[in-house]
C-alpha cells in the first residue's frame, strides 16, 4: 500500500565531475611517485573545498600516498620513514574504526576485524603508540595492505550507485548483537501488527455481516421507518471495535478505507439496493449505504478519530490521483462531504417540521460541531485534487471557523475548478467577475507597476503603457548604474551576450569536462602581511587605571606575534 | 578642578544626547479633518507611506517617555495581580471620566464593576488577565479585516502574545515590548521574526504613561482606520486605559521568499515538532503567518539576575559615565549570550539612537555569515535570529574559520586591528559577544580581550548556579594569564606605587540563566549551529534577490561581474593548497571580497597568495566560473559596486556555501559541477571524521 519513490539524494562533493574522480583515483594508485603527488596537490584543493568534512577514507589514503611517495622519491632517512608512516598507519585504523564505536570505547581489534582489516595492522598500531618502533620494512607492508583495503573498500566501491543516505545520518555502524537485537525486535513489531490488522479486518466484516442480515431481514420499501436495533451480537462488536479505536484508530482507519468497507464494492453495493449513478461532481452518499455504516461511525465519532479519519480520506484520494479510480475517489470524497456537512452547522431547513429534523439528525454521524483544524483540511484538500474537490473545497471554505476573505475563496475556488477542468459546475462566477477582463501576465506587470508608484494617484493610459517597456528597461539601467560605478576599475559588469541560467554555478561557457581544464601552468605568487590600520589620530587612548605593564603587546614595535608572521611570510612555495 | 570641569561639560552633553529625543522616526500626523473628508485616498497615502517608512533608512527613533526598566513580569505581577480591576467595557463610563487622572479611572471603573453588576457588560467582555493571550481570548481580542489582510490586537497591560512565524508589527495604541525593544504608538513598523530555530518571540503589552487623552476616541479613531465598523465596535468594548493595540501584517521580504524556494527550508516559519502540540490554529491571526503558542511554551525566559543585570548595563549606559561603556558578555555554549546581547541592544535603542557591537564569536556570529570578526554599529532592534539581519559592518575582517582554535594569534591580531579602526573619540556604547569556548586557551582568551579592551561592564553568564570557569572579576584578572598578556610582574615597587594608580576597575556581573535546555545545542531542525550558518549564509546571499516582488531566480541565473585574473590576488586562509591547483578550490566556492594595501601585480597568470593576510573584508561573493581562455573570475556578489571596485583579494575559508545552493539549481537534468547522486555513504570511510566526546571506557563502567 506504501509507496515511496526513492529518488536519490543529491550531495555536494568536491570533484568537480566523475572524470576528476577517476583521475584522482589512477593517479593514487600509480607507481609513478609524480602522478601520486599530482593526486596529492589536488586532494589538498578537495579538502579546502571539504573544509572539515573530507571523507575520512580519502584522508587516510592521502597520509598514506604520501608516505609512498616520500618513501620512492629517496630523499628521507629510514628513520624519518618510520614515524611518517607510523603518524599515517595509527590515524587510518582510528580513524577508520571510528564510526564503529558505540557510546562505550571498544577494542581497535575488535572493531577493525569488523571491517575486514587484518588483524596484525592493529597491532602495528600498537606498537607505534605503546611499544618498540617497527622496522620501515613492516611500514611499507602495512602501508600497502591498507591501501589494498581502500581501495578495495572504498575507491572502487564509490561512485557507482547503490543507495545512499545523508551525510549526517549515516548509521552510526553499531555492534552485530544490538543490530540483531533490533532486528528481532523490528520482526516482533511487525508480527504484532499484522496480527492486529487481521483483528481489524475479521471485526469489521462480522459487522457487516450483522448488518446485512439485519437489513435482509427488511422489506426493502418500510426500510426508511424502522431501524434495526442492534443485536446482542452487535453490541458486542462495536465494544470490541471501540476497543480497537482506541488501542490503534491509525490501524482501523486504515482497514476502514479498504476496497469492500467504506468503499463498497459493486456487489455490496447491489445487496443494499443503491443505484450507483450520481454525478462525480459532487458525490453523495447513497442513504441506505450511509445507515448501514452509521452505527459504527456514531460509535467511533470523536473530534480525534473524526480527524484522523478526514486525514486519511484525503491522503487516500492523493494517491488515487495517478491510477484514475473513479469508483473508489467517488466514494472517499462522498465520504469527506458527508463528514464535513455533519459539522457544518448552517441550518438550511427552517421550514421543517420536529419530525423532519428528527429524521434528518438521525442520518447523521454526529449532531454537535467538533473544531476540526481547517488549516491541515484545506491543505490536504489541495493536495489531493481530483473531479469533486471543488466541491469538497467550498464544502471546507464555506464551514471553517475563520473564513478565509471572500475574494481568496472565489479565486481559490476557481483555481481549483480550472486545474480540475471543472469549470461551470456550481459557483459560476458572479456576473460581476464576468465582466473583469482577463489578465495576462503583461497586464499584471502593468498593475504591479502601477501599484508601485501610488504617489502619483491615477495616471493616464499612456503612462501605464509605458511603464511596461520601461520594466524592462529598468534592469537594464541598474547595470549600466552599476558599470558607470565600476569604470577606472579592473572590475566589470559582465557584458557577454550569455544565457547564463543554462550554465550551472561552477561552469562557464566553452568550459571542457576534461578534469585538467582548471589547471594552472602559469601563475605569480605575492605575500602580504597583515594590513596595518590608518589611524585617524594616533593618539594613545588613556583609560583611567590603565597599568602600563598591560599594554606591552602595543609598545613593542614588533611583538611577537609579528615576528612570527614575519618568518611565515618568508616561506615561499 | 580641572578634571572635574571637564568630565561635569561633557556629562551634561552626553545628558542632552540621551534625553533630547524625539520621535523623528514617526509618521507624520495625520490630520483627522483630512481623514474625514476623503478616507479611502488619505488611508491609501498612509498605509503606503507607512510601508515606504518601513523600508527607508529610519532617522531616529526615541520614546516619547522614558521606557520602563527591563522586568520579568512573572516575578513582579504575583501581588497586584488580585488588585486589579476588572476592565469595564463601558463607553459612556469613561466618557464621564474624561478628565480625570488614570489612577481614580482605573478606580471607578473597578468600584463601578463591584456595583454595576454586570448590567451593561456584554457577554464577551472576559475579564482580562495578565498573561498569555490564547484560544479563546484571542478570539476575543483580535479582529481580522479580510479586505486589507491584516489583523488588529488589543493587549492589556502584561499580557503576552507569543509565536511562531513571521509578520510586521506596528504599535496603533499604547506600547508594547518585542525582546526589550519597546513600540509605540506613531512609530514604523517593525519586522518580527520567529522562526523555528530560536527561542519563540514573545510581543508584551506594557503602562502606557499617564496620558490625558480619552482613550475610547482615541482607539475609536485609531481603529477606523483599519477594521470594518462591526469589527471596530467590537473591539472597541475591550479597549481600556491601559490597553495597547497593534497591527500585524503578512510579511514577505526577498528573504523570505530566497529561503523558502529550498525544499528543506519550507517548514522554517513554522512551530518545530516539540511545539506542534502547543500551536493554536484556526485563530484570525494564523492566515497572516502568525502561529500563536500556548503558555506550556516558554518565551524569552529572564531570571532575575537577568533582568538585574540589564537594569545595571542600561542605567550604567544612560548616567553619565565617563568614557563609554564598553560591555563585553562571556559564557560557556548554548547559555543564552546572543539572546541577551539582542535584548541589551534593544534596550538600549529604547534610549539612544545606535549601538556598537564587536563580534568576537566566529561560529555564531550576529551581523555577518561566520568566521568574520566585525564592528557595526546596530540602529535597528534585533526582533528574530541572526539570519533576519544580516548587514554589512562598518569593519570586517574575514577570519575565514568558524572557530579560532587554530591559530589564537592570528584571531587576536584581527580583532586589535579591528578596535583599532574604531575611533577613539566615539561615545557610543559597545556591546563585545564572545565566544562559547571557556576552557583552557579559550578563557585564556577571554583574559586578553578583558586587557585589551578598556572594559567597563564583563556580563558573565552561567548556569546550574555556577559560570563553568573561573570568575572573571578585576581581583582575578590581576593575577590571571592570557595568551598574549600577562599579568604585571608583583615587585615591592609596584605594592608601593599600587596605592597611587589604581589598577583599572569594571563593573563584573554574574547572570544565572534558568530557561529549558541551557548548554544543550537544540536538536529539532534548523537548531543546529552548522545549519544556522547555512541560514546566515542564505540570508547573505538573498541580498542577491531583486526587492520587487516576483519570482525567486536562482544564483546561476543571475548576471555576474567580471575581473581579470591578473588584477585580483587569491588566497586561502584555513589550509595550504598546491597553487597549481588552487582553481580546483576556488572554482563555485565562497571567497570573501577584501581589500590589500599593496597593489596587485602580476608576472603573468592569476596572483596567489602564499598565506592568508588579516585584511578588511566588505563583504563575499561567490566564483561563479572561472574562464580560462580569457583569464576571467566570474563573480556573483551583493556588495555594490563602488565598494567592489577597491576589492583586489579574494580570500578562501573554511566557511563554504551551503550545499542546497549547488544542489537545488533548477533547470538541469544530468550533471552538474560538484554535485553527484552516485556518492553512497554505506561504505566504510564515506563519510567526515566524527569527533566523539565523552567516549567512556569499560573500566569507567565497572568503577561506576
Amino acid at each position: 500500500m506504501k509507496k515511496r519513490v526513492s529518488e536519490k539524494k543529491r550531495h555536494v562533493v568536491a570533484w568537480v565531475n566523475k572524470a576528476e574522480w577517476d583521475q584522482v583515483l589512477e593517479y593514487l594508485y600509480s607507481k609513478d611517485s609524480s602522478l601520486q603527488r599530482h593526486a596529492l596537490h589536488r586532494i589538498s584543493a578537495w579538502k579546502c573545498r571539504y573544509t572539515s568534512s573530507c571523507p575520512v577514507a580519502v584522508d587516510c589514503t592521502a597520509d598514506l600516498v604520501r608516505c609512498q611517495a616520500l618513501d620512492r622519491s629517496g630523499q628521507l632517512e629510514g628513520d624519518d620513514l618510520v614515524l611518517l608512516y607510523g603518524a599515517a598507519l595509527v590515524r587510518f585504523v582510528n580513524l577508520i574504526t571510528e564510526r564503529q564505536q558505540g557510546k562505550t570505547a571498544r577494542p581497535l581489534r575488535r572493531l577493525a576485524g569488523n571491517l575486514n582489516i587484518p588483524e596484525w595492522v592493529v597491532d602495528l598500531r600498537h606498537d607505534f603508540t605503546h611499544r618498540k618502533l617497527p622496522t620501515l620494512k613492516w611500514c611499507r607492508k602495512g602501508c600497502n595492505v591498507v591501501l589494498e583495503w581502500l581501495q578495495h573498500e572504498y575507491w572502487s566501491r564509490q561512485l557507482g550507485g547503490g543507495p545512499s543516505e545523508d551525510w549526517e545520518s549515516q548509521s552510526n555502524g553499531e555492534d552485530d548483537e544490538t543490530d540483531l537485537r533490533r532486528q528481532e525486535d523490528e520482526l516482533i513489531a511487525r508480527q504484532k501488527e499484522m496480527e492486529a490488522y487481521k483483528n481489524a479486518r475479521k471485526l469489521l466484516i462480522s459487522f457487516e455481516k450483522e448488518q446485512y442480515q439485519a437489513f435482509d431481514g427488511l422489506p426493502e420499501d418500510r426500510e426508511k421507518s424502522l431501524w434495526p436495533a442492534p443485536f446482542a451480537d452487535m453490541s458486542w462488536l462495536l465494544g470490541e471495535i471501540k476497543q480497537l479505536a482506541l488501542e490503534s484508530s491509525d490501524l482501523l482507519i486504515e482497514v476502514l478505507l479498504e476496497d469492500g468497507f467504506l468503499v463498497p464494492t459493486v456487489e455490496q453495493l447491489q445487496t443494499l439496493g443503491c443505484d450507483t449513478s450520481a454525478s462525480p461532481t459532487e458525490p453523495r452518499l447513497p442513504q441506505t449505504f450511509l445507515r448501514f455504516w452509521l452505527p459504527l461511525l456514531k460509535m467511533l465519532n470523536s473530534p480525534a478519530i473524526v480527524h484522523l479519519l478526514l486525514e486519511k480520506l484525503f491522503v487516500e484520494l492523493k494517491l488515487l490521483a495517478k491510477e484514475q479510480k473513479d469508483h473508489r475517489a467517488f466514494y472517499l470524497s462522498a465520504w469527506i462531504s458527508e463528514f464535513v456537512f455533519c459539522n457544518s452547522n448552517k441550518f438550511e431547513y427552517h421550514f421543517e417540521t420536529k419530525g423532519q429534523k428528527k429524521d434528518r439528525m438521525k442520518d447523521r454521524i454526529f449532531v454537535n460541531r467538533i473544531q476540526l483544524r481547517w488549516q491541515q483540511l484545506l491543505s490536504a484538500c489541495l493536495d489531493a485534487p481530483c473531479i469533486s474537490t471543488p466541491h469538497l473545497l467550498q464544502l471546507i471554505l464555506d464551514d471553517m471557523e475563520h473564513p478565509l476573505p471572500l475574494e481568496t475563496r472565489q479565486r481559490l475556488l476557481q483555481l481549483c475548478s480550472i486545474y480540475t477542468q471543472t469549470a461551470h459546475s456550481n459557483f459560476d462566477p458572479s456576473q460581476e467577475q464576468k465582466q473583469q477582463p482577463i489578465y495576462t501576465l503583461e497586464s499584471l506587470h502593468e498593475k504591479l507597476q502601477r501599484s508601485r508608484h501610488h504617489s502619483q494617484p491615477w495616471r493616464s493610459r499612456a503612462d501605464s503603457e509605458r511603464s511596461e517597456s520601461s520594466q524592462e528597461n529598468k534592469s537594464a539601467d541598474a547595470w549600466a548604474e552599476r558599470a558607470k560605478l565600476l569604470r577606472g576599475s579592473p572590475w566589470q559588469v559582465c557584458a557577454d551576450k550569455v544565457l547564463w541560467k543554462n550554465y550551472p554555478l561552477g561552469k562557464v561557457p566553452g568550459q571542457s569536462d576534461d578534469p585538467s581544464c582548471l589547471m594552472l601552468e602559469n601563475y605569480s605568487t605575492m605575500t602580504v602581511f597583515d594590513q596595518p590600520v590608518e589611524l585617524e589620530t594616533n593618539t594613545a587612548r588613556s583609560a583611567p587605571g590603565m597599568s602600563a605593564p598591560v599594554r606591552t603587546a602595543d609598545g613593542l614595535l614588533w611583538n611577537h606575534s609579528d615576528v612570527n608572521k614575519l618568518k611565515s611570510g618568508l616561506q615561499l612555495f | 578642578m580641572k578634571v572635574n570641569k571637564t568630565t561635569q561639560a561633557k556629562g551634561s552633553a552626553k545628558s542632552q544626547k540621551w534625553k533630547d529625543v524625539r520621535a523623528k522616526r514617526c509618521r507624520p500626523p495625520v490630520r483627522s479633518s483630512e481623514l474625514d473628508s476623503a478616507p479611502a485616498p488619505v488611508m491609501a497615502r498612509m498605509i503606503k507611506e507607512h510601508q515606504a517608512a518601513a523600508k527607508k533608512k529610519p532617522t531616529v527613533k526615541r520614546l516619547q517617555i522614558k521606557a520602563k526598566p527591563v522586568t520579568d513580569p512573572k516575578k513582579n505581577t504575583p501581588q497586584s495581580r488580585p488588585k486589579k480591576p476588572y476592565s469595564q467595557a463601558n463607553g459612556s463610563a469613561a466618557l464621564r471620566m474624561d478628565n480625570e487622572s488614570e489612577d481614580s479611572q482605573e478606580w471607578k471603573a473597578y468600584s463601578q464593576s463591584i456595583h454595576g453588576n454586570g448590567v451593561e457588560t456584554s457577554a464577551d467582555a472576559e475579564d482580562v488577565r495578565p498573561g498569555r493571550l490564547e484560544g479563546e481570548a484571542l478570539h476575543y481580542c483580535t479582529e481580522r479585516d479580510d479586505q486589507q489582510n491584516h489583523a488588529v490586537l488589543v493587549m492589556h497591560k502584561d499580557q503576552t502574545l507569543c509565536f511562531r512565524g513571521k509578520c510586521s508589527l506596528t504599535c496603533l495604541y499604547g506600547r508594547v515590548e518585542v525582546m526589550g525593544f519597546t513600540i509605540e504608538e506613531g512609530q514604523q513598523s517593525y519586522p518580527l521574526f520567529s522562526p523555528a530555530s530560536h527561542c519563540p518571540l514573545t510581543i508584551r503589552a506594557v503602562e502606557t504613561p499617564a496620558n490625558t487623552r480619552d482613550h475610547k476616541s482615541a482607539a475609536s479613531h485609531i481603529l477606523r482606520k483599519y477594521l470594518s465598523s462591526a469589527s471596530q465596535k467590537k473591539l472597541l468594548k475591550r479597549v481600556t486605559s491601559n490597553s495597547s493595540v497593534i497591527l500585524l501584517e503578512p510579511m514577505e521580504t526577498p528573504l523570505t521568499r530566497f529561503l523558502s524556494s529550498f525544499a528543506e527550508l519550507s517548514e522554517l516559519f513554522s512551530p518545530p515538532m516539540s511545539e506542534l502540540v502547543s500551536a493554536v490554529l484556526d485563530t484570525p491571526l494564523n492566515g497572516l503567518g502568525v502561529i500563536p503558542l500556548v503558555r506550556a511554551i516558554d518565551g524569552l525566559k529572564m531570571s532575575k539576575s537577568y533582568s538585574d543585570a540589564l537594569n545595571t548595563v542600561v542605567s550604567a549606559c544612560r548616567g553619565d559615565m565617563d568614557g563609554c561603556a564598553v560591555i563585553l558578555v562571556c559564557g560557556t555554549k548554548n547559555v543564552g549570550k546572543s539572546t541577551f546581547i539582542r535584548t541589551l541592544v534593544n534596550t538600549l535603542l529604547n534610549h539612544t539612537t545606535c549601538v556598537d557591537y564587536l563580534e568576537c564569536d566566529l561560529g555564531q556570529t550576529e551581523f555577518t555569515p561566520a568566521g568574520c570578526l566585525s564592528l557595526s554599529v546596530v540602529r535597528e532592534p534585533l526582533l528574530g535570529p541572526p539570519f533576519t539581519h544580516q548587514c554589512t559592518p562598518e569593519h570586517m575582517i574575514y577570519y575565514g574559520q568558524s572557530s579560532c582554535e587554530s591559530d589564537l594569534d592570528r584571531y587576536l591580531e584581527s580583532l586589535k586591528s579591528l578596535w583599532r579602526r574604531r575611533s577613539p573619540s566615539r561615545e557610543t556604547p559597545v556591546v563585545i559577544n564572545t565566544m562559547g569556548w571557556v576552557k583552557g586557551f579559550g578563557f585564556q582568551l577571554l583574559v586578553d580581550m578583558i586587557r585589551l579592551f578598556p572594559v567597563s561592564h564583563v556580563v558573565q553568564l552561567g548556569h546550574g548556579g555556577v559560570t563553568q570557569c573561573p570568575a572573571l572579576t578585576p581581583e582575578f584578572l590581576r593575577t590571571a594569564h592570557g595568551c598574549q598578556t600577562h599579568p604585571p610582574a608583583q615587585t615591592a615597587l609596584d605594592e608601593l606605587t599600587e596605592s597611587h594608580t589604581p589598577p583599572r576597575s569594571y563593573a563584573h556581573l554574574i547572570v544565572q540563566s534558568e530557561f529549558q535546555g541551557v548548554a544543550r545545542q537544540g536538536t529539532a531542525k534548523h537548531q543546529r549551529s552548522n545549519e544556522q550558518r547555512e541560514l546566515s549564509l542564505l540570508a547573505y546571499l538573498s541580498q542577491l534577490q531583486s526587492p520587487d516582488p516576483g519570482p525567486v531566480r536562482p544564483l546561476h541565473t543571475l548576471t555576474p561581474y567580471q575581473v581579470p585574473h591578473s588584477a585580483v590576488a587569491l588566497g586561502v586562509s584555513h589550509c595550504e593548497v598546491m597553487p597549481s591547483h588552487m582553481f580546483y578550490a576556488a572554482n563555485a566556492a565562497l571567497v570573501g571580497l577584501c581589500c590589500l594595501g599593496e597593489k596587485i601585480t602580476s608576472r603573468g597568470g592569476p596572483v596567489l597568495l602564499t598565506q592568508g593576510p588579516i585584511c578588511p573584508c566588505v563583504g563575499f561573493g561567490v566564483l561563479r566560473g572561472i574562464d580560462m581562455a580569457r583569464g576571467l573570475y566570474f563573480l556573483l556578489t551583493p556588495v555594490d559596486p563602488s565598494i567592489l571596485r577597491k576589492v583586489n583579494c579574494l580570500l578562501l575559508g573554511a566557511v563554504s556555501l551551503p550545499s542546497c545552493i549547488l544542489s537545488t539549481q533548477p533547470g538541469f537534468e544530468g550533471e552538474m559541477p560538484y554535485v553527484t547522486s552516485d556518492y553512497s555513504f554505506d561504505h566504510t570511510g564515506a563519510g567526515k571524521l566524527r569527533v566523539f566526546k565523552g567516549l567512556t571506557r569499560p573500566s569507567q563502567i565497572a568503577m561506576q
